[in-house]
């Protein structure tokens, strides 16, 4: 065996001798001049539209000057040459070559991205006294309302080298993969397949002759639910501010809107980021890259007072006629409990609670529900976990219970806490997609929507939750009261449009005496929320407003809703009177 | 005892008694130096071939020969026939570990072959084959007429049956074949009826034809057919090899400079780090380096057939010999392919090619060797 073994290696000695000895000549000229190159097709990414199909991302061609150095007669002169053309200085084209000089000379080095055509028009006129420069197109991702899509959208970025070996081959190095929003979640669909060509090239690099081709498979083109007029006062109202806005069909669970503020501009992600850039975008102390609408989860404060409500009357442990006495505040487990308006309601029943939002009402039901009941509907309507939006950052909220406490906390649940519960305080923690998805329910008649962005077959079914309308029609009138009769809504109130909500302050800190939020420094005061839907007969919107440290969502978030809810159903504005 | 009292015995037997007390002069230096002077040439040749991919593979490389290093420390410092004695579990810790890399695998390039470990990826594979030979050469030890019986060999094949299963249900054909080399050396050491080598024959033709028309995956299938026919497919396989060869070529006698090979540096070779790697040392240290890295393999088979000729019992003899054939089963079709003699499947270079879990297995089979020689005079 070692004999044969030793025979075979001599005769592969002896070809290698013939292939590099005898034919070496004739392969190093096909080396030198390097006769095939396999050049990628790349796949045009899918375009982005909106409902009604406005275009929302587009590809450009974006030029970038490339250096084959070992074509170069004189490093100096093609320098000066570039520096003339791209209008900077010698100095600056030397420090982005000092940044790949330990590559060969023939690799050839990015010298500049982002040519103007009056760029690329002289470098090309000059091809024949300067072959080293090579001009390269490729297709630049641009969203076309920058800061107004960029959390739904996403970015692309460059991909990783975990996603480039996990990929089994299907991305190439360097190659632009989405980043969060609808460019990540669809990237598959988006990005399509690559194609390829063989060329044989000359000596300066060019094509002459196609050997083979295999054509790129473009990616699809996706529309999405947004709408994006609707998107963009969604934006506009929240600029300035911390928060976000949802906007969906109660029916489907389509996503009309969906923003977040501060925003930031994806189309920088499109080009290289320096590193003071990348700093300027992650040290912001706005979060500006999180998406406030799905992936942070807030204190709902009183908009959960409707959950408590649908939870009171399923489980039968009270009438919407049964009244409760507020006297401003009340001792729950040898603690007292105050309502917000300090001088107390007086006698509430549940349609006069929701609309004057009677903390002491809420206290009470919390009570006799106990937190399992709170627990149970709170998760038949959505919330504490993610509601299949689809979109990568999702997060799932927080609804606490007895099992929760004992398995994260380790200690049991103090009934003290279901009372701060009862009125969406304590470890409750809800995104405001949920608590659209949440007023969804309560506004169709209870079915749990699932919300999604892209317009593609039919909608996901809506979940029957099999909640009576002795249970919903209740609430709904509470609700439509709360704009529509002098209650805490009633700056969300339209005339022509019957409008029904609910308005949340949600505490940041405990607070031991009232103190006005406007003498509160901006991180210390309150969240403002107002979830709503209209017309409240046939509901077909359904918004959710939360302003971060906004103050009271009577007056900070309701306002915001009006106006969306003006320019969805074309209401002209300047014929109502100045609220 | 007996090795001392056979040193008392005559003078001429000095040179055993130096072997007989453990001294380092029992090692196989020649073995172990071929093997470190490889995987150092291997890191040279990754670097320059990952020179201008997105991923440096040099310093995982590195990682891998340095564990490499410590597992063949490790499995020398074991006795052998403790191995042996241990063989049934250790097949079962394979099958076992093949069982799960289908249940939970990685899929990477079409197979799904990788079990993960926090940040360590492995192929589980490649040990798979080391721990099979294991109980192999035990069992074909244990016969003691001139040609293994047809009870034996229907339980060698049902041995290696198990695991080449497994592997193939991974979707890694090419890494199931590596099993055949191995069995094969050892049923030739061991014995075989020359009726039986016959029909060994015939039906590795049939296999074959009839992997080839059912069990092959289409592109399988392309790159067979497209090394019969090497102008028939120029985007694939064709183009790959057409590139490797004019790499090879174009070293000429002196090669062309580290980092200097057009064809590596500017990415004409695929799989350049690992399959072609070869490629691209025969580029850039031209026919010398070729020549240096076939002297270094011929020297390492010629120390392991050595040890096989002088080992003390028959299951050390086959352990070796499968190992080794094995091994040089690598060289022998990864020096062919890559100059077009053989079709393009994923066959690497010991030593040489990138990944981690075959420099390991390499490495533990040169543990093992020199194990197996250095423990040649003690007795059971």
């Amino acid at each position: 065996m070692g004999i044969a073994c030793a025979v075979l290696m001599t005769v592969l000695l002896v070809t290698y001798w013939y292939v590099q000895g005898a034919e070496g000549e004739i392969y190093r000229d096909m080396a030198d001049h390097n006769r095939l190159r396999k050049v990628p097709i790349e796949a045009t990414r899918g375009l982005i539209y909106d409902r009604k199909g406005d275009l929302l991302v587009e590809n450009v061609p974006s030029y970038s000057l490339l250096l084959d150095r070992s074509r170069d007669r004189s490093l100096a002169a093609s320098v000066e040459f570039a520096a003339r053309v791209l209008d900077t200085t010698t100095s600056a084209l030397d420090a982005v070559l000092a940044r790949d000089h330990d590559k060969p000379d023939f690799v050839p080095v990015l010298l500049a991205e982002g040519l103007t055509l009056g760029q690329v028009a002289r470098i090309s006129a000059q091809a024949l006294e300067h072959p080293e420069f090579e001009i390269h197109v490729d297709q630049l991702r641009l969203y076309r309302h920058g800061p107004q899509t960029a959390h739904l959208l996403g970015y692309l970025g460059e991909v990783s080298e975990g996603e480039l070996r996990s990929s089994h081959g299907e991305l190439r190095a360097g190659e632009l993969v989405g980043r969060k929003g609808v460019e990540e979640e669809f990237d598959s669909e988006l990005r399509g397949r690559d194609g390829v060509r063989v060329v044989e090239v000359d000596s300066r690099g060019r094509p002459r002759k196609e050997f083979g081709r295999l054509p790129a498979t473009p990616g699809r083109s996706l529309r999405l639910t947004i709408d994006l007029e609707l998107q963009q006062e969604a934006e506009r109202l929240l600029t300035g501010k911390a928060g976000a806005i949802v906007a969906l069909d109660p029916n489907s669970g389509a996503v009309l809107a969906l923003a977040s503020a501060p925003s930031f501009n994806p189309n920088v992600f499109a080009r290289r980021l320096d590193q003071s850039q990348w700093e300027s975008i992650l040290k912001d102390p706005g979060h500006p890259l999180e998406d406030r609408a799905i992936q942070d989860a807030y204190s709902p404060g009183s908009v959960f007072k409707i959950v408590v409500a649908v939870a009171g009357l399923a489980e039968g442990v009270i009438r919407p006629q049964d009244t409760i006495h507020c006297s401003g505040s009340k001792v729950f487990y040898d603690r007292r409990f105050r309502c917000w308006w300090p001088s107390g309601h007086g006698w509430v029943n549940l349609h006069k609670a929701l609309r004057e939002s009677c903390d002491i009402y809420f206290y009470t039901l919390g009570q006799k529900l106990g937190i399992e009941n709170i627990a149970k509907y709170a998760r038949l309507l959505g919330l504490g976990k993610k509601t299949g939006i689809g979109l990568p950052t999702e997060r799932p909220g927080l609804v606490p219970d007895e099992n929760w406490s004992e398995m994260v906390r380790h200690h049991p649940w103090y009934p003290g806490e279901t009372i701060s519960v009862a009125i969406g305080q304590g470890p409750l923690l809800v995104t405001p997609l949920q608590l659209a998805v949440m007023m969804a329910a309560v506004a169709n008649g209870g079915y749990r929507v699932t919300p999604y962005v892209v317009l593609d077959g039919p909608p996901p079914p809506p979940v029957p939750l099999h909640l009576p309308a002795s249970v919903l029609a209740p609430v709904q009138s509470g609700l439509v009261a709360v704009v529509n009769e002098n209650g805490t809504g009633v700056r969300a109130a339209i005339p022509g449009l019957e409008v029904a909500g609910k308005t949340g302050t949600a505490q940041v800190v405990a607070q031991k005496t009232r103190t006005l939020n406007k003498d509160l420094p901006e991180d210390l005061r309150d969240h403002a929320w107002f979830v709503s839907y209209a017309p409240a007969e046939h509901p077909r919107l359904v918004i959710v407003v939360f302003v971060e440290h906004g103050g009271h969502g009577a007056d900070a978030a309701a306002p915001i809703a009006k106006d969306l809810y003006e320019t969805y159903f074309k209401i002209d504005k300047r014929k109502l009177p100045a609220t | 005892m007996r090795p001392i009292s056979r040193s008392i015995s005559g003078s001429f037997r000095l040179p055993d008694e130096r072997a007989s007390l453990h001294t380092l002069a029992n090692v196989r230096w020649g073995l172990l130096v071929a093997a470190v002077l490889l995987a150092g040439i291997g890191l040279v040749v990754v670097a320059s071939a990952s020179a201008t991919m997105h991923v440096n593979y040099l310093p995982r490389q590195a990682l891998a020969v340095a564990l490499g290093l410590m597992a063949m420390m490790l499995i020398f410092s074991v006795d052998y026939q403790v191995l042996l004695s241990l063989s049934l579990p250790i097949y079962a810790a394979a099958i076992a570990l093949l069982a799960l890399v289908l249940l939970v695998g990685h899929r990477a390039g079409g197979a799904q072959s990788w079990l993960s470990l926090g940040p360590l990826h492995f192929q589980p594979s490649e040990i798979a084959k080391l721990m099979t030979a294991i109980l192999l050469a035990r069992v074909l030890a244990d016969a003691d007429q001139r040609y293994v019986g047809a009870r034996r060999l229907a339980l060698v094949l049902a041995v290696v049956a198990v695991p080449m299963f497994l592997v193939v249900m991974e979707r890694d054909l090419g890494g199931a074949v590596m099993y055949l080399p191995m069995v094969a050396g050892m049923l030739l050491v061991a014995g075989v009826r020359p009726r039986i080598r016959f029909l060994a024959s015939v039906s590795l033709v049939v296999v074959c034809a009839l992997v080839w028309s059912f069990a092959l995956l289409p592109y399988q299938r392309d790159r067979i057919a497209t090394f019969l026919n090497p102008g028939r497919d120029p985007l694939g396989a064709g183009y790959q090899v057409r590139q490797s060869k004019i790499a090879v070529g174009s070293g000429e006698l002196t090669g062309r400079g580290f980092m200097r090979g057009t064809q590596s540096q500017l990415r004409f070779l695929p799989a350049r780090h690992t399959d072609f790697i070869f490629s691209v040392l025969a580029e850039e240290w031209g026919f010398l380096g070729v020549a240096t890295v076939f002297g270094l393999f011929g020297l390492f088979i010629f120390k392991g057939v050595q040890v096989a000729l002088r080992a003390r019992d028959r299951a050390g003899i086959l352990l070796v010999v499968g190992l080794i054939s094995g091994f040089a089963f690598h060289v022998l079709y990864n020096t062919a392919m890559v100059i077009g003699l053989l079709p393009v499947t994923g066959v690497p270079l010991p030593f040489l090619s990138y990944g981690g879990s075959f420099m390991l297995l390499n490495f533990m089979v040169t543990g093992l060797i020199l194990g197996i020689d250095f423990r040649r005079y003690v007795n059971r």
